[in-house]
């Protein structure tokens, strides 16, 4: 048995069967890492001696015949713009290189209850601010299935762990795609929950009002078991909702697949769609149907206005989420003057720099109305296309992103071209609606293409189920 | 709606956005962002006279908390971790000259 292959389910089985050891699972982690991570690029930090120490303790706790949870002794990579008490979070930026948590985020309090070993921190566009981890200030993480490509972004230290096997799950974020054009790009599944499902304490801000941590893993059993465990509404944040997860979301009924509507929406089968993926979708879609799933076609005809309505609104939220990074507070860089414009002049990436400067003018005086208060107008008109499809379906099917993984490089000079890939994902965060990326299949070059499902607010159930029916019609 | 933006624009920009920005680097933003606002101005074809902005991400209204007692926040430690520091106190640069 590979053990850096198992999904949560089967390593959460093997340790209390006694197959192996929750030491012997990490250890095969941090020996990956060790021996492969030096061509990918996928961890800023390792956390070697504390993730063996947790998982002897949750060995201990089972010859003890403790009860635990699933997830207890799971090697578990964290993006690096996720807080972990006493270990630096650099968020991809060289302005927060010194910077040590002081606290741990909602979700990692959860997690460390559930006896979670955290194996490291992994890469990302500055200030999750990308789409192919090459704006990180460290490194640049490579796709598993081909190092001349990205591994997608902006979680793409995450994916590439996860598709390489060295972590056997691990958290994102995502604000317009970015765990689940990571987790297509790489072959893994992802999950963007609801607006207001998982708490964002502790998670470093860049669009606060579309902003979400959600799991990266290698099954959607796995994605929801990890769902339900960081989940629920939190005091520290104020845009958390109260919502009854039933138990249905922590293990998805996959014979409901058969009650539930699925919507195409034709603008997602546009131009410019990769024809490989295209067809990889299709069959995707025509398995559904041939089971007697009822698929129809449907529009969501404000979909073109989505990705130049993001660079609208979103800069202007980077703008304020940013200005406390100033060289003063968290940390400081020696080699710049301790003045906090040298500080961010340093500091910060040339996409920070684009957006927060971009997000300054379309907050200020004059463009205010015109920018900002439009692009919240049209945010509606793109919210209400959900709302209208969703009288009549329960759930929509789409593909993730536009193309394969493209080159290292390809798109890095041109920041529109690079937005584009986000044209499927970003739709469903200005709505705040959840939605999975489950890989379909590969392309002629053998690179992996996930399809997308959304669901209505809150019905994470729906689109893990379907997601679980297909994973079970494919792995028969 | 055609805007330009120049040089005198950027500098501007930086300024509010408390950034010093290297010369070079100046060129290539402004041109940068020069594409991206003429790629946003499609929104302006809309007609958005009877939409209400959609201002969060959630329906939530007036979203408070309980005023109870509650663990406290770990000010110490923010402390210990902040760049410079004197006699307990945190140290800043100087303000004025």
């Amino acid at each position: 048995m590979d053990l850096n292959e198992l999904t949560i389910s089967e390593f959460s089985r093997g340790i209390r069967k006694k197959l192996f050891s929750a030491e012997e699972v990490v250890s095969a982690y941090l020996a990956e890492i060790h021996s492969h991570d030096k061509n990918i690029g996928a961890f800023l930090e390792v956390f070697e001696s504390q993730a063996r120490k947790t998982a002897q303790e949750v060995d201990l706790a089972l010859e003890r015949g403790e009860e635990l949870s699933p997830l207890a002794g799971v090697p578990l990579g964290v993006k690096d713009n996720i807080l972990i008490e006493g270990t630096r979070t650099t968020a991809g930026s060289k302005i927060l290189e010194s910077y040590v948590a002081s606290y741990d985020a909602s979700v990692i309090k959860k997690l460390k209850e559930k006896r979670v070993v955290f194996i490291g921190k992994t890469n990302l566009d500055e200030f999750a601010m990308g789409s192919s981890t090459e704006n990180s200030a460290y490194q640049v993480t490579k796709n598993p299935h081909d190092k001349t490509r990205v591994p997608g972004g902006s979680s793409g230290g995450s994916a590439a762990a996860v598709a390489s096997g060295m972590a056997l799950a691990a958290l994102g974020s995502d604000t317009f795609g970015s765990i689940r054009q990571p987790a297509s790009f790489c072959g893994i599944v992802g999950l963007k929950p609801t607006y207001g499902a998982v708490s964002r304490s502790g998670l470093i801000a860049m669009t606060s009002s579309m902003d979400q941590i959600g799991p990266m893993t290698k099954t959607v059993e796995d994605a929801a078991l990890l769902f339900s465990a960081i989940a629920g509404k939190d005091t520290l944040d104020a845009t958390s909702v109260s919502h009854e997860w039933e138990g249905e979301v922590a293990r998805p009924d996959p014979s409901r697949a058969r009650l539930l509507r699925i919507g195409i929406p034709r603008e997602y089968f546009i131009e410019g769609l990769d024809n490989d993926v295209r067809i990889v979708i299709e069959d995707v879609i025509s398995l559904f149907k041939s089971s007697g799933i009822a698929v129809t076609d449907v529009s969501l005809p404000h979909t073109a206005y989505a990705v130049p309505c993001y660079y609208t609104m979103m800069p202007g939220e980077v703008s304020a989420n940013l200005a406390r990074f100033d060289g003063v507070r968290y940390a400081e860089n020696k080699e710049a003057s301790r003045s906090p414009l040298a500080q961010r002049g340093k500091g910060f990436g040339t996409e920070a720099k684009r957006r927060i400067i971009l997000g300054t003018f379309v907050l200020s005086s004059g463009h205010h109305d015109a920018y900002y208060k439009k692009a919240q107008a049209v945010r509606r008109l793109i919210s209400d296309d959900f709302r209208h499809v969703f009288q009549n379906v329960d759930v929509l099917l789409s593909p993730t992103a536009p193309t394969p993984a493209f080159k290292i490089g390809e798109k890095v000079d041109n920041p529109v071209q690079m937005y584009l890939s986000d044209v499927f994902t970003g739709p469903t965060n200005l709505a705040g609606l959840p939605a999975i990326s489950i890989p379909g299949g590969k392309t002629s070059e053998n690179l992996p293409v996930g399809f997308q499902l959304i669901g209505k607010h809150f019905c994470e159930k729906d689109i893990l189920a379907l997601g679980r029916w297909y994973e079970n019609e494919t792995s028969a | 709606m055609s805007l330009e933006i120049n040089k005198k624009t950027l500098e501007h920009l930086a300024k509010l956005s408390k950034i010093d920005l290297d010369p070079q680097e100046e060129e290539h933003l402004a041109q940068d962002m020069q594409s991206i606002v003429d790629y946003v101005k499609v929104l302006q074809s809309l007609d958005t006279s009877s939409v209400s902005p959609m201002n969060g991400g959630g329906e939530l209204e007036n979203s408070f908390r309980q005023d109870s007692e509650r663990e406290n926040t770990n000010q110490g430690n923010g402390r210990e971790l902040f760049p410079h520091t004197h006699e307990g106190l945190l140290a800043v640069p100087p303000v004025f000259k």
